[in-house]
């Protein structure tokens, strides 16, 4: 025992060092969960794209203001006539981080392996799938050629990630299990450094970058699943950089000590996405188009927002987001009023005629399940009011909470009555996906909608090379799925973030911040 | 003696296959499909990128499970034989390697909660059982069973944000094990740091773990002080110290070694909740984040290892009884 308070105390008095001082050079945001791989083809998370942005270059880059194509590692691409050829000249004085030169084969390379079965590259290949084939005319320009002319077509391959052919030439590795994943080599503006599993990954400065390069020296990335403990990190100074949510924006970082160090940006993003309530068409309920129009008067939107997301979100009433001209204005939302909801549902049959309180028709009494993911503290809260409000109107909603990956499997199977979901937006915008009919029984319009209307505008968008002319037929999608309500269209929420005000040169772009042109001032207080 | 212990062997490898076998079917049975999950990548929304069949018809038959589940159990059996748990679906890493990285962080983390919780439960449980119903004893209850009922999750964000978070006091760090940069540090400066790390963790994992322990040894003790031999050894003169430590405890011991059992396999564990919040990369998390993501590898990995685990501690318990007790047999007499 003796020896154990000695030791002890000699540490104290020593007053040895085991803190460690914070890098001011250094920037430190907040990942929810560790990347498995950071391997642009194999990757699959948000957060290891977003890392991955900072360590590979794509072709095109997109202007943040203008959102128009800027050269990268292509310096100058042509489009044949008929958009089904795409070629691609490539910069010369691209290394790798190695130092090995980047060429056409690294392309040529990077398309092989994702088309490879072997390669656990499932969603890469997916988004690849149209993509016919991939020359090379010399060793600094490739052809890529495509199925049919299609908008999106530039926007996929201009994102194209290539990957250093040269580092995989041992046959005996499979490619899944390659120590790349975990140590990658790029060509972008900051280099892989470490990573500490389970509790940090850190890039440094690419020093021998051919573009411009950044200000901050190192991005160090941890991991923190807890929001709650995230906030608590950047309030020590931890933190620089956190996505916060309604409540952390609206209620816990509202002082002046929190306004001092940091400063919080709304970022309210044409590509962002919106939540919903889906009607699955395939049941007899659902039907009727004045059943659907009814529910929209049952839910006051505008109070949800605001008492729910404290004010931190927009109504909305369609698919597009409002945040682009493709969205039509003059839609009105439709108000919280039963008594309309009522009649609608009295003109399609729906009325209490045993007095029981319930709606029925034909001795059917109106009730169904309404199907939502757990863990969503929001829908918790939204999904009780919707019920209640149904039942003044003599609906019986049964709700129904699952776990995420159960909940998925409910809508690819098409076994629920309704479901309270949400999509994530892209860009540019485009609603094949979810809207044509072809994808209602394996893709993702789950409801099952189909309108022939609908169908025909999404072909025609798809072949529009024209924004302008796109943004028209979205409008007119638009106001077709506004009347037919195969949705009840709830709100659109923004991202918010809060950023330490050592960071200079932040400019609120409309798809976000850009990490890579902020400035450091380190001699600002913390 | 040697034919008790060849039975006890000889009958855990039925209940070993038993255990897999359930398992490998469970987790099989849960809804969701790692190969379909590769391509709902956002979360919490579902993504609406194209969901090609034919892309996640590869990915099954890459994973193997493209096969008939009785195929796929045997061909887990006979890799397992050979220590060999497969890959991870996630990040295609051995399975093992990634236990192997989880396991140290978790057994530090136990090993110290288990050492505080004995050291504080043991001592506590006799002092009160030395005064049966006295006013401390009563308050000792009322301090316990409060404990015992806090919820860590609670107790966890509350001490973050009091003693580790940015509004209050501001004394001990709230994420991980070890600063980032604290491996320049010289070892004493190290070794400080992962103990300054340690104390919010630990003080959530110990507090409900020694509230029980103290009131099951008092139970016990108790219940041995009032035995005759308890009396007769008061009777022949000895000391209070020596009945009670000589005499009653070692008896009231006994009961402690059926916890023992489940204690190694308890080791290996890892709290989910405490790992999750204080953003500790443990057994805890690994498992939880394998079973959200539906990673049958590395969930049936951990499940083989616990379930061997608690075989083997159920056994070693067993034997134990017999060292502290020596009156204990289990082969039958007569012969």
């Amino acid at each position: 025992m003796r020896w154990v308070t000695s030791f002890l105390s000699v540490l104290f008095l020593s007053q040895c060092q085991f803190q460690v001082e914070k890098n001011s050079q250094e920037l430190v945001s907040r990942i929810s969960l560790e990347p498995d791989v950071l391997n642009p083809i194999l990757s699959t998370a948000a957060s290891e794209m977003e890392i991955e942005s900072f360590l590979f270059d794509s072709l095109l880059k997109t202007d943040n203001t203008t959102l128009e194509f800027q050269p990268n590692l292509a310096e100058a691409w042509e489009i044949s006539s008929d958009q089904k050829q795409f070629t691609f000249h490539l910069r010369k004085d691209v290394l790798w981080h190695d130092g090995r030169p980047f060429t056409a084969e690294d392309v040529l390379f990077t398309f092989e392996k994702i088309q490879d079965p072997k390669v656990d590259s499932a969603m890469t290949r997916s988004y690849f799938k149209d993509v016919l084939k991939v020359e090379k005319e010399d060793d600094f320009t490739v052809r890529f050629l495509y199925r049919y002319p299609y908008f999106k077509a530039i926007h996929m391959l201009g994102g194209f990630q290539p990957l250093p052919k040269h580092l995989f030439q041992d046959e005996k590795v499979d490619f899944n299990q390659h120590s790349f994943s975990r140590a990658p080599i790029g060509t972008g503006p900051y280099r892989f450094k470490e990573w500490k599993t389970g509790r940090s990954i850190l890039l440094e400065r690419n020093e021998s970058y051919w573009g411009e390069k950044p200000d901050i020296q190192q991005l160090s990335f941890k991991i923190i699943p807890e929001p709650a403990v995230a906030l608590q990190l950047l309030k020590k100074g931890e933190l620089d950089v956190l996505e916060l949510n309604g409540l952390q924006w609206a209620r816990q970082t509202d002082t002046p000590a929190f306004r001092k160090s940091y400063q919080k940006h709304r970022i309210d993003s044409p590509a962002g996405g919106y939540g919903y309530i889906g009607w699955n068409l395939r049941k007899p309920i659902f039907q009727d188009r004045k059943v659907r129009q009814a529910m929209a008067y049952l839910i006051d939107q505008q109070a949800i927002i605001d008492k729910l997301l404290f004010g931190l979100g927009r109504v909305t009433t369609g698919p597009v987001s409002s945040a682009t001209d493709g969205y039509d204005h003059t839609l009105p939302l439709k108000p919280f009023d039963p008594e309309q909801a009522k009649r609608l549902l009295k003109e399609s049959g729906w009325e209490d005629h045993d007095g029981d309180g319930w709606l029925d028709k034909k001795g059917e009494k109106f009730q169904f399940n309404l199907l939502f993911p757990s863990g969503s503290n929001f829908y918790e809260k939204f999904a009780p009011i919707f019920y209640e409000n149904l039942k003044q109107v003599g609906i019986d909603v049964h709700l129904q909470r699952m776990e995420w990956v159960a909940f998925i499997r409910e809508a690819e199977q098409r076994k629920y009555d309704a479901m309270i979901g949400g999509w994530s937006g892209g860009w540019p915008p485009e609603f094949y996906q979810i809207w044509h009919s072809s994808q209602s029984d394996q893709g993702s319009n789950h409801v099952g909608y189909k309108n022939s209307e609908v169908d025909r505008l999404l072909v025609e968008a798809r072949r529009e090379f024209d924004q302008s002319k796109r943004d028209a037929i979205h409008r007119k999608i638009h106001r077709i799925i506004y009347e037919d309500q195969p949705y009840l269209f709830l709100f659109e929420t923004p991202s918010l973030v809060a950023r330490h005000r050592r960071f200079q040169n932040v400019i609120e772009y409309k798809m976000g911040l850009d990490v890579k042109e902020w400035r450091v001032n380190a001699s600002l207080p913390d | 003696m040697l034919r008790y212990l060849t039975r006890r062997l000889l009958l855990l490898i039925p209940t070993f296959i038993g255990i897999t076998l359930i398992t490998f079917v469970v987790i099989r049975l849960a809804p969701g499909d790692p190969a379909a999950m590769k391509l709902q990548a956002a979360q919490g929304t579902i993504s609406s990128d194209r969901a090609a069949l034919e892309v996640i018809a590869q990915t099954r038959k890459l994973y193997g499970l493209d096969q008939p589940i009785s195929v796929q159990y045997i061909s887990w059996v006979k890799r397992v034989l050979t220590f060999d748990f497969g890959d991870s679906y996630k990040d295609h890493r051995p399975v093992l390697e990634k236990i192997a990285e989880a396991l140290p962080i978790t057994l530090l983390l136990n090993v110290i909660t288990l050492f505080i919780i004995y050291v504080i439960a043991i001592p506590w449980g006799v002092f009160s059982a030395l005064s049966p119903n006295s006013v401390l004893d009563r308050l000792s209850a009322l301090i316990l069973f409060i404990l015992y009922s806090l919820p860590s999750f609670w107790i966890a964000i509350l001490l973050i944000v009091y003693l580790g978070g940015g509004d209050h006091w501001n004394l001990f760090p709230i994420a991980g094990l070890m600063s980032d940069g604290a491996e320049k540090l010289p070892w004493h400066g190290q070794l400080l740091n992962v103990l300054w790390h340690l104390v919010l963790p630990v003080l959530c994992l110990t507090y409900g773990g020694f509230s029980f322990l103290a009131r099951f040894s008092r139970a016990t003790l108790l219940e041995v002080i009032q035995q005759d031999f308890v009396r007769t050894a008061y009777a022949k003169g000895l000391s209070r110290f020596r009945v009670m430590v000589h005499h009653a405890f070692r008896n009231a011991l006994i009961p402690q070694l059926t916890l023992l059992g489940t204690l190694l396999p308890s080791l290996l564990g890892g709290s989910v909740i405490i790992e999750q919040i204080f953003s500790i990369p443990g057994m805890g998390r690994l498992g939880f984040e394998a079973v959200l993501s539906r990673d049958y590898p590395v969930v049936m990995a951990i499940a083989t290892i616990s379930a061997l685990l608690t075989l083997v501690s159920l056994l070693l318990s067993d034997l134990l009884y017999l060292c502290v007790d020596p009156r204990i047999r289990f082969e039958r007499k007569g012969k």
